[in-house]
């Protein structure tokens, strides 16, 4: 059996959440590993939420949001999109790879493409093998 | 006016013989409190004599600013935290207050975040080419200088030498590169601290740019400053000259050679621990946290932590009450909540009771940070601390990348 990584979905109400809705009603195939949390606007995430994301279990997280100017909110995803790399840098730093949070600009109409990346991240995840915890060591 | 630059020294016999330099910054404090331009005068005195234990003082008594003259190398508060707390972040009194450039940094930052009221304050900056450890310069003292470190009386860092003056009159000096291989010398952050001139503050004083052992150059580095001088040499506190162009450019050279150095102990200092494979770094970093007691020192010394309502707090639902060591959440969140922000002052290992090399991560990640978000921590007022702004340039961007 191989191993299921555990990805942490968090998708902005507007466009990637219904981004992924139209995966789901176009009766696309992807992979199971996501589990999406739906948030107002992908601004509302922060580095502290994918971190306890993964100290409760995930392996990865994705992060979506709606493309740069589409913001519902006008700013929202260049907040995010600050955030991201000091994260990444600091989980690099710190010995934890920074491929297992990424950050996607999914529009409404990008139901295949959600799919795509589902899959994709899924794949990159399940090399990386599970979330080193806590007093476990990282090969 | 800013950009104006003197040497000065008091004008005061008295003033001028007991303190350093020719005493101009006292002299300056004096002419604050006398003139009622400030309420207090915030420096930093020996506690009892004891030049390795620094506290912060706030003087409302002209006669007593002469006690804190003279700089005091193996001690270092924190001042910008101290404001901040003891002080109601200078929102109730005018205060002048002696700091190195990392304080002026770290007040900057807490201005930006409206913890400290720039406009009460008088920053009197002092060049700085570090500090060093209270407890193992007294070591270093009785090892490597062999003297009793209750003898010594003055230091002074020049040239890469570290050179005491002791209570007898004489002087002994040692190498401040050998010193630092074995393990003694300046604070690890110090070493790393390219800022030396502390043009962030009000004024820069200092000695380099003097020929003169008892004078101080004096840059003003802002309108306030430049009124608050000005004024000072009108009512004859201080006696000024003009530097000649060699002095000036001899102090840019000094700061120049100094910043090198700095540069080239981050290569030194950082270079290991970029060099480390994934698992490598992960099995150093969750080994040194393995060791955390929970204290809650770093997040109290820390200036940027400034936050009432602090996430590690065990009510907060991230870090469980009575886990030691805590999760692995406890440093990720302290790392990525001032890394964009960090000042390297350092005072976050010092507090460390089991001297983790906390500045050394938080320093590293924050100079990689630097080239993505081009934002330097406490230099410009004006900038916005890299997480609340975006520039136009990102508006533009289709990807998810960052580029400038």
């Amino acid at each position: 059996m191989s191993f299921e990584p555990k990805i942490l979905g968090i998708l902005c109400n507007w466009c990637s959440y219904a981004g992924a809705d139209l995966a789901g009603t176009s009766r696309k195939k992807y992979s199971p590993n996501v589990r999406v949390v739906r948030v107002m606007c992908s601004g509302r995430v922060e580095p502290t939420f994918i971190l306890k994301a993964f100290e409760k279990g995930a392996d990865g997280v994705l992060i979506c949001g709606c493309h740069p100017v589409d913001c519902h909110y006008a700013e929202g995803n260049y907040k995010v999109m600050r955030r991201i790399p000091l994260l990444k840098k600091m989980l690099s730093q710190l010995g934890i790879e920074d491929e297992r949070v990424r950050l996607e600009w999914i529009s409404a109409s990008e139901g295949d493409r959600f799919a795509s990346i589902v899959d994709e991240m899924t794949e990159q995840v399940r090399k990386l093998g599970p979330f080193p915890r806590n007093g476990g060591s990282n090969g | 006016m800013k950009g104006d630059m003197y040497i000065t020294r008091s004008s005061d016999e008295k003033v001028l013989n007991e303190a350093e330099c020719g005493g101009a910054v006292a002299s300056l404090f004096k002419f604050a409190l006398e003139t009622k331009r400030v309420d207090a005068v915030l420096a930093i005195k020996a506690r009892g004599g004891n030049r390795y234990d620094g506290i912060p003082v706030l003087i409302t008594k002209p006669e007593e600013v002469i006690e804190t003259a003279g700089s005091l190398h193996c001690t270092s508060p924190n001042i910008a935290r101290f404001l901040k707390e003891y002080l109601d972040g200078a929102f109730s009194l005018k205060i002048a207050v002696v700091v190195k450039p990392c304080d002026a940094k770290a007040i900057i930052e807490l201005v930006k975040r409206t913890q400290i009221n720039l406009d009460n304050l008088l920053l009197i900056g002092l060049n700085c080419t570090g500090t060093l450890p209270s407890a193992k310069s007294k070591r270093m003292m009785k090892e490597e200088f062999e003297v009793d470190p209750v003898d010594v009386v003055a230091e002074d860092l020049e040239d890469n030498k570290l050179t005491i003056r002791l209570k007898d009159g004489t002087e002994k000096e040692k190498d401040l590169a050998e010193l630092e291989e074995k393990g003694y010398g300046r604070r690890e952050n110090c070493r790393r601290c390219e800022t030396n001139i502390p043009i962030m503050a009000d004024v820069a004083c200092g000695k380099w740019g003097t020929t003169d052992r008892n004078t101080t150059f004096i840059e003003v580095c802002s309108e306030k400053g430049g009124d608050f001088v000005e004024a000072a040499i009108e009512a004859g506190y201080i006696r000024v000259e003009q530097p000649t162009s060699d002095t000036i450019e001899t102090r840019e050279k000094k700061d120049k050679e100094a910043k090198e150095l700095a540069q080239q102990w981050q290569e030194k200092d950082f270079a290991s621990l970029k060099a480390m494979s994934t698992g490598e770094r992960f099995n150093y970093w969750f080994g040194q946290f393995s060791r955390c007691i929970k204290c809650y020192g770093c997040r109290d010394a820390c200036p940027i932590c400034y936050c009432k309502d602090c996430y590690l707090e065990a009510d907060r639902g991230l870090v469980d009450a009575g886990e030691v060591p805590p999760d692995i959440m406890f440093p990720m969140i302290r790392a990525t909540h001032v890394m964009d922000s960090c000042v390297n002052c350092g005072q976050c290992q010092d507090v460390c009771p089991m001297e983790l090399p906390l500045s050394r991560l938080i320093f590293l990640v924050n100079r990689e940070l630097a080239g993505i978000f081009k934002y330097e921590p406490g230099m410009d007022i004006d900038a916005l601390p890299p997480l609340r702004t975006y520039t136009d340039a990102e508006l533009a961007v289709e990807g998810v990348e960052l580029t400038f």
